[in-house]
């Protein structure tokens, strides 16, 4: 079973090793302590102290604080427990117009506003932006994941939650 | 539909047949599946007992089958004519047990590695042990998306291996065709909304017998299809794949003993079954994943559409639940009714995508086979596009569903890898394909039928560490390549006046997609090329990005010149169009003059002929992560490579960048970019709104009916169908519980 310092796996996850090292990395078989060193990175990066219990994007991580599991992003910013939609406490822009749209994309090559749009969804503290959503006008906000927390780390990682 | 091929044999299952232990095939694959069912092993095999016993011996009777699948694909392709299989590599090889499932498979198309089980088990079922009869040396062929397939250009075969009087194994192989004679030239179809006009249609049937393909199958080919060649030489090379495959099975039966074999094959797709439930738990985390997609197509006052067809949008949503044993369930719920165009998705359609995905991210080394397949499930509910149970259904286009909802599992899988730390793993890959196909008369002078299969390489969707691979992937077939240009002049009436980048085509993240390319070409040596497009999305992007990325432009549109002075201006050597330019401003109406249209959504349109010029868009896939957080270094040297333009790079990246003449490169104003960045918080602070508030008013938008036809329709469709994913629609904007759009 591979394993690799946390040093490289943060270079792997920053995008900052060079290919010829990341490309064994895809090849080998897994490291089975991956998840823990990546934890290990990722706290020691945010300015706050809540446990991180699980990633769920490029800023948010579902957290524990006091009894509660909440998403929150790097910033600081709180979104609520994580078995809500995190977006709904998000902030939205729409781009459901000819000129919004351009912007992204110009030319024929958008999509016509009547058949889409784009929802951009900021982080309210940092105004990251967190996820966009291309749906039909009227869709509903897409919840994307809802982990189940207590199998993952009873079951597969064989640790207290 | 009942009908009497559809009635299982049910005769005499004890009689003795040519199957394991003396059983019918049908009974022995009852057998198997039993076993499945009740130890929860594949055919019953609780313990690895020769990887235990001899490890070595084990892996290299596995090492001995894969090669002679692999090899056999490549000598294969020697034989073929056609450049979707030599170019392109559109074809794959594989070893199957007596009841149908995998045992080994090749590079190429993995998509049909899944859809050969079904044909096998399909034929099994319908005792063809019986009727038409089993025996050593004969060949069966199949193209019929209701029997087994994606859509009728992929013609695979099959033929049996027997040692003595038992039969052992099946060995498979499938090539995708150029041209299958539809109601215009090419294999996918556009235009037709039922079974019928998607082609010639071959139904499970044996076409050779002691290893000689009947003249008679060869003769309805060149009766049928307007370029038979492609099609006679595929399947040559199609049955001699099979008949090298199955020496070299029964040579290595001979030196490992038959007993040996027989569990070993059995052995390799537990094995299979285990690594991946055990990768699972490894890799991903359990849960409940959700994504949609959505694809639209435009058919209304197109010409030569078929009149049953409607402009519509295609819900393609999906779940993924992973459960604490690491299996892997996908659910369709939400998907609308069959449709009247070619765009719905036979069982081994939605079969082949699965399969194929699952190769590329989860089973992607080691014992590659059905194993995977016994340690998942998919749903797709009986009556929609994904499960038509209609096998009058049109499937000629299956590929412009198929990708949008397999690239929603990529981007779910990839969501679990990116929470469980395997960020390397994260990938955006597939994306539509949109093909030019057609025919007419060619620059021989003949009527000729056939389609450009360089889509087979564009733009993937971003990674979790690093942009998508330029002009490199396609999810369909993982060896991904598009064919030299001189290959695809040698066989359609045009000159490429270009195939290069598409500037700004990437889906837009820190980490953008892959680049794409645009074809711009001119009809040569032809009064007559009729042209037309198929397997894209019309108006709607059909995938997204993650993390803030934004989708890649796959709307599709095409650019058509008619009627153009190219002539004189080559004879006065003049600038010609050869990319796109300026988006707003295209190369091909500043730089040629001719009658220059823009077509918006599908090509169906007035055959074009020399001197016309015509410009194709391939598809690439999402970014991955907030734009503004991509390394300005990388936008410079997008700039560079022409790539990314400066306007995108300002109002998308947010990056300030000149071009500097004097060192013929660009510069990066890095403070003024940092400017631009905090700039663009502010404005995004400015113009959103908080979440709950745009609902409340899109509620009201709703409830005032104030959608598009087209979406309210799409809307309507799945509300008289899903009552699920109604409930929870109009849970979710708090809708009274009847409630239905008016169109
Ligand atoms: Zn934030």
């Amino acid at each position: 079973m591979a394993s690799y310092p946390k040093d490289v796996i943060r270079d792997l996850i920053d995008g900052k090793l060079p290919w010829q090292t990341t490309k064994p990395i895809m090849s080998d078989f897994k490291d089975e302590r991956r998840f823990e060193i990546y934890l290990e990175i990722l706290q020691e990066r945010v300015p706050w102290k809540e446990r991180i219990l699980l990633p769920v994007g490029e800023h948010l991580y579902i957290v524990e604080k006091g009894a509660a599991r909440i998403v929150k992003c790097d910033c600081g910013h709180e979104f609520g427990p994580y078995t809500e939609n995190w977006k709904l406490e998000a902030l939205v822009y729409v781009r459901d117009d000819e000129r919004s749209l351009d912007e992204i994309y110009p030319g024929a090559r958008k999509c016509d506003p009547g058949w889409m749009e784009l929802r951009e969804y900021y982080c309210p503290g940092c105004k990251a932006q967190l996820e966009v959503e291309a749906v039909t006008p009227g869709y509903p906000v897409v919840f994307d994941f809802v982990p189940d927390l207590e199998g993952f780390y009873r079951d597969w990682l064989k640790k207290p939650l | 539909m009942e009908k009497a091929i559809q009635t299982t044999a049910e005769a005499a299952p004890e009689r003795r047949g040519c199957g394991p232990e003396g059983r019918t095939l049908l009974a022995a694959l009852r057998h198997d599946r039993e076993l499945l069912e009740q130890t929860g092993h594949y055919h019953g095999i609780s313990d690895l007992r020769l990887k235990a016993e001899n490890y070595l011996h084990y892996e290299s009777l596995h090492a001995r089958l894969r090669s002679a699948v692999v090899n056999a694909r490549e000598t294969s392709k020697k034989i073929s004519a056609s450049p979707g299989v030599r170019e392109v590599g559109e074809s794959v090889v594989a070893l199957y047990t007596p009841e149908g499932d995998s045992v080994v498979l090749s590079t190429g198309i993995m998509v049909h590695v899944h859809t050969l089980s079904r044909f096998i088990q399909w034929m099994i079922e319908r005792d063809y042990e019986s009727d038409p009869g089993i025996a050593h040396g004969d060949v069966f062929a199949n193209n019929d998306p209701f029997v087994s397939d994606v859509h009728p250009p992929d013609l695979m075969n099959v033929t049996p291996i027997f040692h003595g009087r038992e039969l052992i194994g099946w060995v498979g192989a499938v090539a995708h065709e150029l041209e299958i004679g539809g109601v215009y030239g090419g294999a996918n179809q556009t235009t037709t909304a039922e079974r019928f006009g998607q082609g010639m249609i071959v139904s499970a049937e044996k076409v050779a017998a002691n290893d000689v393909i009947r003249r008679d199958f060869f003769v309805r080919a060149e009766m049928n299809l307007r370029t038979p060649v492609y099609f006679v030489l595929d399947e040559k090379a199609m049955v001699s794949a099979c008949i090298d495959v199955r020496e070299k099975v029964l040579e290595a039966v001979e030196q490992y003993g038959l007993d040996y074999y027989k569990r070993a094959i059995r052995e390799i797709i537990e094995e299979g079954r285990r690594a991946h439930l055990q990768r699972m738990k490894m890799l991903t985390v359990p849960g409940r994943y959700r994504s949609v997609a959505h694809a639209g197509h435009l058919f209304e006052g197109k010409v030569g559409a078929s009149p049953l067809s409607r402009n519509c949008i295609v819900q393609v949503p999906l779940e993924m639940t992973i459960d604490r044993g690491g299996f892997m369930t996908i659910d369709y719920e939400g998907a609308g009714r069959k449709m009247w165009n070619p765009y719905n998705c036979p069982p081994a359609a939605m079969d082949g995508g699965f399969f194929v995905t699952l190769t590329q991210f989860i089973d992607f080394d080691g014992k590659v086979n059905d194993g995977c397949w016994f340690a998942t499930r998919m749903i797709c509910p009986p009556g929609s596009w994904c499960n038509p149970g209609d096998d009058m259904t049109a499937t000629s286009s299956a590929w412009g569903s198929l990708m949008p909802g397999f690239g929603s599992l990529q981007r779910m899988i990839s969501r679990s890898f990116l929470a469980r730390g395997f960020r390397e793993e994260v990938f955006l890959g597939q994306v539509n394909t949109p093909i030019i196909e057609g025919g007419g008369i060619n620059q021989y002078g003949q009527r000729f039928g056939g389609q450009n299969l360089e889509c087979s390489s564009e733009g993937s969707g971003a990674r979790g560490i690093m942009d998508g691979i330029d002009c490199g992937y396609v999810g369909w077939n993982p060896e991904s390549d598009m064919g030299n240009v001189e290959i695809w002049e040698m066989i359609l009436p045009i000159l490429y006046l270009g195939r290069r980048i598409w500037r700004d085509s990437p889906g837009a993240g820190k980490y953008r997609a892959g680049a794409t390319y645009s074809t711009l070409l001119m009809i040569h040596k032809t009064p007559l090329y009729n042209i037309v497009s198929t397997i894209h999305s019309d108006k709607v992007f059909d995938n997204q990005g993650m993390c803030g990325g934004y989708p890649g432009p796959t709307a599709k549109f095409e650019y058509v010149s008619r009627d153009t002075d190219l002539a004189e201006r080559i004879a006065r050597r003049e600038p010609l169009p050869h990319v796109e330019g300026d988006p707003r401003r295209p190369d091909i109406s500043t730089r040629v003059g001719g009658d220059f249209r823009v077509v918006d959504g599908v090509f169906l349109e007035r055959p074009l002929r020399s001197g016309d010029l015509f410009q194709f868009f391939y598809n690439t896939g999402g970014g991955y992560g907030d734009p503004i957080e991509r390394d300005p270094e990388a936008v410079r040297r997008d700039l560079d490579n022409g790539i990314q333009s400066i306007e995108i790079a300002e109002s998308v990246y947010r990056v300030a960048a000149r071009f500097d003449a004097a060192a013929k490169r660009h510069a990066v104003d890095e403070q003024a970019t940092r400017k631009l960045r905090a700039e663009c918080r502010e404005e995004r602070g400015r113009r959103a709104v908080p979440t709950r508030q745009w609902m409340a008013r899109q509620r009201e938008r709703l409830l005032r009916h104030d959608l598009g036809r087209e979406v309210k329709e799409m809307y309507n469709d799945v509300f008289g169908f899903s009552e699920r994913w109604s409930r929870e629609y109009r849970e979710f904007w708090s809708l009274p519980d009847d409630f239905v759009f008016t169109v």
